[in-house]
């Protein structure tokens, strides 16, 4: 039996505005969704800002009722076993946020603890044992208003493990860390790994997801357009070459002529500090940086490189380099 | 909530109010909700009532400390539901296998522990500013009736609870749920006084039979016979505002689910 079971997921937002006469907007953020995952595997969810990601890890840790589909988490039902459900997972939530900013990283803990129902005895052992493994060993007793960002994402860790769930949903939890941050905590979910607890991770980061996945879902537009492995993922641009084309202030009618060129397959853009890198997918290779130098005639253009394929530039082609 | 529920998590519900009270402590505004705003009161009620005698000063004193409390769970606890959607703690309460109205139970605990200090510094006031004699008539009676109170205060604020979970922009209406609760549950003067038709809405609310046992044994108003019974309506309205509240915190809960609102974002 898979520990995680989605099948035909489907959720939509309403909102409503006026107040005598109230219009209603419906957006379908989960358009059609299934997957399984199986015990202690790590589950990349990959897509771009608003592809679904967030919603359907919300229906999975039971904070939102799905409007069609059938989800189960070990067996259970995710509307009707809401309850017995809770007692198994553990959820992050990227961000800062989901913490109390005032307590004590140890209060946090402890008032966690006890909506876990873990008796005292228990979480004044289970207590310093976490803040160590999450690496806050001696800042406990300091608010956490005072922490940085990645020692708030580390007690969120330490939070979540509490009760000591089999099943993880980790949802963006490296966004806004800084770089040594990131890799720590990546660590982090490695030894999590290692003690074959099931996770589900989103992410931006396609490194991360390429490192720490065993599979990894594509979701675009509500919808799964690719799930593989991250190996098999990456052969779906094997025939291509990506080639990368340092600009300055690049005008989006520019990229979309670049799109438009026969022999490209897909372009994204990437901000770098105040300059933006075109990533042009295309099976030319070296041979169609003439053919694009030519359509970015009177642009101001920096450095190009050609390089292999990673990761992302299979997930740009399969959201179609939207991100 | 149910009973059972209440003794299988007391243990939760202490280390809730105990961390809700830490957590608090650090808001200002507490200090205009449990001290400034019942003196306030206390001080004009006492103007109003100057050379009345000392058992109507007794009187103002516990009407006012009980502003505070209704004051406090309305503005605190409501206040605090939606604190908890704007700092994405809401999602993580809603998710933990606890019921939902315990942890509520447990903050409200610590609002209407923290409240008494309205009464205390009430009394204090009329004591050594306004130079009354302050005795308490029945002072084990009375004492027996602030913990029922805690129970009353407590479960009626649970159903209000509910309301802010589910609605976001109920923050506009707490004024307007603060005053009518004043008059109807007689805590500044007798409902008596009140036109005729809103004494059956008196009755259902346990925070006016809290007030009744709490006005009576301190000014020695009532017998033992009136006390008991005070008790005995305010521990049955209480239990039916705990069940009324246990089937609004499912209800509200799973719209909440459905409409997307424990989160802001």
């Amino acid at each position: 039996m898979n520990t995680i079971s989605v099948k035909n997921l489907k959720r939509i937002y309403k909102t409503t505005t006026g107040v005598i006469r109230r219009k209603t907007k419906e957006v379908e953020a989960v358009k059609d969704i299934s997957f399984e995952i199986s015990k202690g595997e790590l589950f990349g969810l990959l897509g771009p800002n608003g592809a679904g990601k967030t919603t359907t890890t919300k229906v999975l840790t039971t904070l939102l009722i799905p409007n069609a589909g059938e989800v189960k988490i070990n067996g259970l039902d995710i509307v009707k076993d809401a309850n017995e459900i809770r007692k198994q997972i553990g959820f992050i939530f990227g961000g800062e946020r989901g913490l109390y900013w005032r307590l004590s990283g140890i209060d946090n803990l402890r008032y966690f603890a006890s909506l876990y129902h873990i008796e005292p005895e228990v979480s004044k052992k289970r207590i310093p044992y976490l803040l160590d493994l999450v690496g806050l060993k001696g800042r406990g007793d300091e608010r956490v208003e005072g922490y940085s960002r990645g020692m708030k994402q580390r007690l969120h860790v330490a939070r979540t493990l509490l009760h000591d769930p089999d099943i993880l949903f980790l949802d963006e939890p490296t966004i806004g860390l800084d770089p040594v941050g990131a890799r720590e905590f990546r660590e982090v979910i490695r030894d999590l790994q290692a003690e074959k607890k099931t996770i589900l991770l989103t992410t931006h980061y396609m490194f991360e997801a390429d490192s720490l996945s065993d599979r990894v879902a594509v979701i675009d537009d509500g919808i799964i357009v690719a799930l593989d492995t991250p190996s098999a993922l990456k052969k779906h641009v094997r025939d291509l070459s990506v080639v990368e084309i340092e600009t300055f202030g690049i005008a989006e009618i520019v990229v979309n002529k670049i799109r438009a060129l026969p022999f490209v397959d897909a372009v994204s853009t990437r901000e770098q500090d105040q300059r933006q890198v075109l990533l042009v997918q295309t099976e030319r290779g070296a041979e169609a940086v003439p053919d694009l130098m030519k359509s970015l005639e009177g642009q101001r253009v920096g450095r190009v490189t050609v390089r292999e394929p990673t990761l992302e530039d299979a997930y740009v082609r399969l959201v179609g380099g939207k991100s | 909530m149910s009973i059972k529920n209440l003794f299988r998590y007391w243990r939760t519900v202490i280390t809730v109010a105990e961390i809700t009270l830490r957590h608090q402590w650090n808001d200002s505004f507490i200090l205009f909700a449990v001290l400034i705003q019942p003196m306030v009161i206390a001080i004009l009620a006492l103007f109003m009532l100057r050379g009345t005698g000392d058992n109507y000063a007794m009187f103002v004193i516990v009407g006012s400390g009980l502003t505070g409390l209704w004051s406090s769970l309305l503005f605190i606890s409501g206040n605090s539901i939606n604190g908890e959607r704007w700092q994405g703690t809401l999602e993580a309460l809603v998710a933990a296998p606890l019921p939902f109205d315990v942890i509520i139970f447990g903050k409200n605990l610590a609002n209407v522990v923290q409240s008494l200090l309205s009464m205390t510094a009430s009394y204090l006031l009329a004591a050594l500013f306004f130079g009354y004699s302050l005795e308490m008539t029945l002072p084990l009676l009375f004492f027996s009736s602030v913990l029922l109170s805690i129970f009353a205060f407590i479960s009626f604020g649970l159903i209000i609870a509910p309301l802010f979970i589910m609605y976001r922009g109920i923050q506009q209406w707490q004024n307007a749920m603060e005053f009518p609760v004043y008059i109807l549950a007689g805590f500044l003067f007798p409902i008596a006084l009140l036109p005729g038709w809103t004494t059956p809405i008196s009755y259902i609310l346990p925070p006016y039979w809290a007030a009744r046992a709490l006005h009576e044994t301190s000014t020695g108003a009532g017998d033992l016979s009136t006390i008991i019974f005070a008790w005995g309506m305010m521990l049955l309205f209480s239990f039916i505002a705990l069940f009324v509240a246990s089937k609004l915190f499912k209800l509200m809960l799973y719209k909440a689910r459905v409409d997307a609102s424990l989160n802001t974002e």
